[in-house]
C-alpha cells in the first residue's frame, strides 16, 4: 500500500514538472504554431544563473534566475523568431532547434560540459512523514506551485482582456488581428509567460538535483513535447493533462517494466507519442487548433 | 545533333558539376597531410548523409529530425557483419550463428544499409501519413526511440560502453566514390518520374492529389531510399572511425546535418553538397581556434564549444536572412545561354 | 473617403488584381459584384492590411494607408468582417462581441455599445454565454458583423455576407447593413450573389478577372449593354 502511495504522489509530482514545461511550450504553439526546442535551454539558463550567483542572498538568486529566463524568452522572441512568423511552422521548428543549440553551446563555452553544482533552498531536501509515508517536501511544493500557476492561468485567460484576446490568438492569428489585437503583444506576452514558468521549472528543478549540465533542458523539453502532443497540440488544459499523463505513464512503467527492459523506459513513452500522433493527432482534449495555421 | 547534345549537357550538368566539385577538393586535400585527410573524409561521409537527408526533405519538404537513426542502424549493422568474431565472442552477447557471421565489407555495407531501409519502411508506413509539425515530432521520436535502444542493447550494441574492433577503411578514396555514387543516385532519382511526382507534391499536395499522385507513396519511396543512402553514410562512418558509440548518433549529429541541409538550401542537391562543404569548411576553421595557436610564447585558444556556437549562429542568420539557403534552392545551371530559335 | 489607385496584389505569380481604381464616399453603401475568381476577397483584403499590395495606393481618409498592419487600421477606423465569418469558435459569444472593442480606449462607452449590437441582432442576446462555435450559419454572420461593429468603425468591409445563408436571414443581414449606414457607417460589401448587393448599393463596381470592367447604380447597370455578359462572363463563353 505505501509502495503505491507513494509511486502516486511521486507520478503527480513529476507530472507537475512536465505539466509546467509542457505549458510553457504549450502556450507558445498555440499562439504562433512554434514548437519551441529553446524552451529547454530557457530552463538551463535559470540553473546556471543560479549557479552563477551562489553565495548571494537565495532571495536574489531566484530573482536573477526568473529575470534571467523571462528576459531571454523574450529576447528570443524578439530577435530569432519575429522575423520568422511568416515562415512555414517546419522552418520556425529548424530555427528553434539551432537556437536550442546555440544556447547550449554558448553556455559550454562560458562555464564548460563538466556538471556543476548548487544547493539552492535546502530546507526543501526534507520530508513530510505521514503515516510511514516520506513524502519529499519538495514534491509537495512542487504540486502547490503547479496548482497555483495552473489557476492563475485559467483566471488569466478566462477574465483578463489580454487572456481573451490570446485565446482569440490561438485560435485564429488573422481574424484577432482583423478585429485590433496586437500580433506583437500577444506574443511577447506569451512568451513573457513561457520565461515564467521555465524560470520556475529551473528553480525547481535546482533544488531537486543540484546538478547542472548545458544539456539538461534537452531531455526535459522532449518530455514535454510528448506531454503537449497527448494532451491535443494547442490547448493549454491538454498540454498541462498530457504532462501529467506522462508522469505518471513514467512512473507506472518504471514500476512495472522488468529489470531487463526498465532502461528502455523512454522509448516506450515515445511509442506513446507516436501513437497518438497516428491515432488522435488531436490529443486527449479537443486541441481543435492543432491543425496548422497557413 | 548539337540540339541533343546540349539538352544532355542541360540534364547532367548540375550533378556532374557537383561531382567534379568533389573530385577536385579530394584531389587536392589528398595531398595535405593526415589529419587534414581525415577532416575531408569525414566531410564526404557526412555529405552522403546529408545528401541522403536530402533525398527526402528537399523533394518531399517534409521535415524530418529522424534520419540519423537509419545512419546508426547502418553503422551497427555493418559492425556486427564485420567485426571478427573472436572479438564479438568478448564484447557482446549474440546468438552463435551472429557471433560466427562475418562478411566482407562490401556485401555487410549493402547489407546494413538495406537494414535502414527496412526499418525505415516499417517506421514510414505509419509516419509517412503525417506532415509538417507531426511529422517533424513522429521522425524525432523514432530518433529518440532508436538512441535509447542501441544505447542499453548491451548483447548486441555494447550499451554504453563503445563497440570496437570494426575493420577501418573508409578513406578519402573510397569515401569520394561512394560520395559520388550518392550524388548520381540522389540525382537520378530526383529527375526519375518518382522524384518529380514527390516534388510536385511538395509545391502543392492538394493539386497532386487531384492530379493522381499518390502522394503518401511517393514520400513513402523517398523515405525508404533516402534510409539506405543514410544508412550507407553510417556503415561508413562506422569503418572510418573503427569505434561505435551510440552517443555519435543522436542530437548533434542530426543538428550538424540538418544545419549542412539549411545553410546550403534544403530544395536542391547543390544545397547539400554547398551546405556540407561551406559547413566543413567553417567548422574546421572553428575547430583550429578552438585548438588554439601560438604566438611568440603564448598560445591562445577559444574555449570548447566555439564551434558549434558558431554554427547554430549562421544557421540563424541564413534561416532569418536567406531563408533559401545559399543556393536559394537551385541547382547549377548550365553555363551557357540556350541560342534562340 | 476611400479611393484605391491602380491596385495591384499578386500571390506568387498569381495576379489577384490588376490595378483596381475606386471611390467611396462618406455615407455610401458600395458593393463589388462579379464572379468566383474575379478578385473581390483580395480587394478586401487588401484594403483590410490582410494581404500585401504590389502597388499601387490606398488613401483612406486622405492619408496612404498601403502596408499598414491590420490592427493598426482598425485603430483608423477599417473593419472587415472576413468571407467565412471567422468567428472565435472557443470563446463565448459575449467574448467574441467584446474582443471587437480590444482596439479602442473609451472603455466607458464599449457597454452601450454592446446593448445596441444586442438590440440589433436579438438572437444574440439569449445565446451569450454559449461558445460561438455552435452557433448557427446565420447567427455567426451576425456575430462576425456585431464583433466588427465594436470597432467603430467608420469604413465597414464585408465580405459574402449572404453566403450559406437562407433568404430570410439574408434580409436581416441586409437590414442590419442600411441601419448602419443611416448611423453614418460608410459600407463596402462583396457579394457573388449580384441582386441583393446591386440594390442595397448606392453604387456598384463589377469585378472580372481582377479588374473594374462596370460601375454605376443598380439601374444604370441594368441598361447596359452586356451586363449580364460580364458578370455571367463564365457562361458567355459556354456554347
Amino acid at each position: 500500500m505505501t509502495f503505491v502511495l507513494q509511486n502516486i504522489v511521486d507520478a503527480i509530482s513529476l507530472g507537475a514538472l512536465y505539466a509546467l514545461t509542457a505549458l510553457g511550450i504549450g502556450l507558445i504553439f498555440g499562439i504562433m504554431r512554434l514548437i519551441n526546442f529553446a524552451h529547454g535551454e530557457l530552463i538551463m539558463l535559470g540553473a546556471y544563473a543560479l549557479f552563477f550567483t551562489f553565495g548571494m542572498h537565495e532571495a536574489i538568486m531566484g530573482l536573477v534566475a526568473m529575470a534571467l529566463v523571462i528576459a531571454t524568452a523574450i529576447v528570443m522572441e524578439r530577435v530569432a523568431f519575429r522575423p520568422l512568423r511568416r515562415a512555414n511552422p517546419a522552418t520556425l521548428l529548424i530555427a528553434s532547434f539551432a537556437l536550442a543549440y546555440f544556447l547550449q553551446h554558448l553556455v559550454l563555452l562560458i562555464f564548460g560540459a563538466r556538471p556543476k553544482s548548487v544547493t539552492f533552498l535546502h530546507e526543501l531536501s526534507g520530508f513530510f512523514v505521514v503515516e510511514g509515508l516520506r513524502i519529499p517536501k519538495l514534491q509537495v511544493v512542487t504540486i502547490a506551485i503547479t496548482i497555483v500557476l495552473l489557476v492563475g492561468l485559467v483566471v488569466f485567460f478566462r477574465r483578463s482582456s489580454i487572456g481573451t484576446q490570446m485565446r482569440a490568438a490561438a485560435e485564429d492569428f488573422g481574424m484577432a488581428r482583423l478585429v485590433g489585437v496586437r500580433a506583437n503583444s500577444v506574443i511577447a506576452i506569451a512568451f513573457l509567460l513561457s520565461g515564467v514558468l521555465a524560470g520556475i521549472i529551473s528553480l525547481l528543478y535546482v533544488v531537486q538535483t543540484g546538478t547542472l549540465t548545458p544539456r539538461m533542458g534537452v531531455s526535459l523539453v522532449l518530455v514535454a513535447f510528448v506531454a503537449t502532443v497527448i494532451g491535443g497540440m494547442g490547448s493549454l488544459v491538454g498540454a498541462a493533462v498530457g504532462g501529467l499523463v506522462v508522469g505518471v505513464l513514467t512512473v507506472a512503467l518504471q514500476a512495472v517494466l522488468t529489470v531487463e527492459l526498465r532502461p528502455y523506459r523512454d522509448a516506450f513513452v515515445f511509442a506513446v507519442l507516436i501513437g497518438f500522433l497516428l491515432v488522435r493527432p488531436q490529443g486527449l482534449l479537443r486541441g481543435r487548433s492543432a491543425r496548422e495555421r497557413i | 545533333m548539337i540540339g541533343r547534345m546540349e539538352k544532355a549537357a542541360r540534364l547532367i550538368w548540375p550533378v556532374l558539376s557537383l561531382a567534379l566539385v568533389l573530385v577536385v577538393l579530394a584531389a587536392l586535400l589528398s595531398l595535405g597531410p593526415m589529419p587534414l585527410q581525415r577532416t575531408a573524409t569525414e566531410a564526404f561521409i557526412r555529405l552522403i548523409v546529408v545528401i541522403g537527408i536530402y533525398i527526402f526533405i528537399g523533394n518531399s519538404g517534409i521535415l524530418s529530425f529522424g534520419h540519423v537513426s537509419f545512419m546508426a542502424i547502418g553503422a551497427y549493422g555493418s559492425a556486427l557483419l564485420t567485426i571478427p568474431p573472436t572479438m564479438k565472442k568478448i564484447v557482446l552477447d549474440l546468438p552463435p550463428f551472429m557471433t560466427a557471421l562475418q562478411l566482407p565489407t562490401i556485401p555487410a555495407a549493402v547489407i546494413a544499409a538495406t537494414l535502414s531501409s527496412i526499418f525505415a519502411f516499417l517506421i514510414g508506413v505509419p509516419l509517412m501519413r503525417l506532415s509538417g509539425i507531426s511529422a517533424a515530432m513522429g521522425t524525432f521520436a523514432s530518433l529518440a526511440i532508436v538512441y535509447v535502444v542501441i544505447s542499453n542493447w548491451k548483447e548486441v550494441t555494447g550499451g554504453a560502453s563503445a563497440l570496437i574492433g570494426l575493420p577501418v577503411y573508409a578513406d578519402i578514396w573510397v569515401t569520394l566514390i561512394y560520395a559520388l555514387l550518392a550524388l548520381g543516385l540522389a540525382y537520378a532519382y530526383q529527375e526519375s518520374r518518382y522524384g518529380r511526382r514527390l516534388r510536385a507534391s511538395r509545391e502543392n499536395e492538394v493539386a497532386a492529389l487531384a492530379t493522381g499522385i499518390n502522394v503518401r507513396r511517393e514520400r513513402l519511396i523517398a523515405f525508404v531510399f533516402s534510409a539506405f543512402i543514410v544508412g550507407f553514410g553510417g556503415v561508413l562512418h562506422a569503418h572510418f572511425i573503427g569505434v561505435l558509440s551510440s552517443s555519435s548518433f543522436y542530437l548533434d549529429v542530426t543538428f550538424i546535418t540538418l544545419a549542412m541541409l539549411v545553410i546550403g538550401g534544403m530544395n536542391s542537391l547543390a544545397g547539400a553538397v554547398t551546405g556540407t562543404i561551406v559547413v566543413s569548411v567553417l567548422g574546421e576553421l572553428l575547430r583550429l581556434i578552438e585548438a588554439g595557436f601560438d604566438i611568440g610564447t603564448v598560445h591562445l585558444a577559444a574555449p570548447r564549444g566555439l564551434r558549434e556556437v558558431g554554427l547554430s549562429f549562421l544557421m540563424l542568420m541564413i534561416l532569418l536572412f536567406r531563408p533559401q539557403g545559399l543556393t536559394s534552392g537551385r541547382e547549377f545551371a548550365w553555363p551557357i545561354a540556350p541560342r534562340a530559335g | 473617403m476611400l479611393a484605391t489607385e491602380d491596385l495591384r496584389v499578386t500571390y506568387g505569380n498569381i495576379l489577384a488584381l490588376g490595378g483596381v481604381s475606386l471611390r467611396i464616399e462618406e455615407r455610401e453603401i458600395v458593393s463589388v459584384i462579379g464572379p468566383n475568381g474575379a478578385g473581390k476577397s483580395s480587394l478586401l483584403n487588401a484594403i483590410a492590411g490582410v494581404v500585401p499590395v504590389a502597388s499601387g495606393s490606398i488613401e483612406f481618409e486622405g492619408q496612404a494607408i498601403a502596408g499598414t498592419a491590420p490592427e493598426d487600421l482598425v485603430r483608423r477606423g477599417i473593419s472587415l468582417v472576413p468571407e467565412g465569418r471567422h468567428i472565435f469558435g472557443g470563446l463565448t459569444v459575449a467574448e467574441n462581441i467584446r474582443i471587437g472593442a480590444v482596439a479602442r480606449r473609451d472603455r466607458g462607452a464599449i457597454d452601450g455599445d454592446v446593448d445596441r449590437v444586442l438590440a440589433m441582432f436579438p438572437v444574440l442576446r439569449e445565446r451569450l454565454r454559449q461558445p460561438a462555435g455552435k452557433l448557427s450559419g446565420g447567427e455567426q454572420q451576425m456575430l462576425a458583423i456585431g464583433r466588427a461593429l465594436l470597432a467603430r468603425p467608420r469604413l465597414l468591409l464585408i465580405d459574402e455576407p449572404s453566403l450559406g445563408l437562407a433568404p430570410l436571414v439574408v434580409s436581416e443581414v441586409y437590414r442590419a447593413v442600411a441601419d448602419l449606414r443611416a448611423e453614418g457607417v460608410t459600407i463596402l460589401i462583396v457579394e457573388q450573389s449580384a441582386t441583393r448587393a446591386l440594390e442595397a448599393a448606392d453604387r456598384t463596381y463589377v469585378l472580372a478577372s481582377g479588374s473594374i470592367v462596370m460601375a454605376g447604380g443598380a439601374a444604370e447597370l441594368r441598361a447596359e449593354e452586356g451586363f449580364e455578359d460580364a458578370y455571367f462572363g463564365y457562361k458567355a463563353r459556354d456554347p
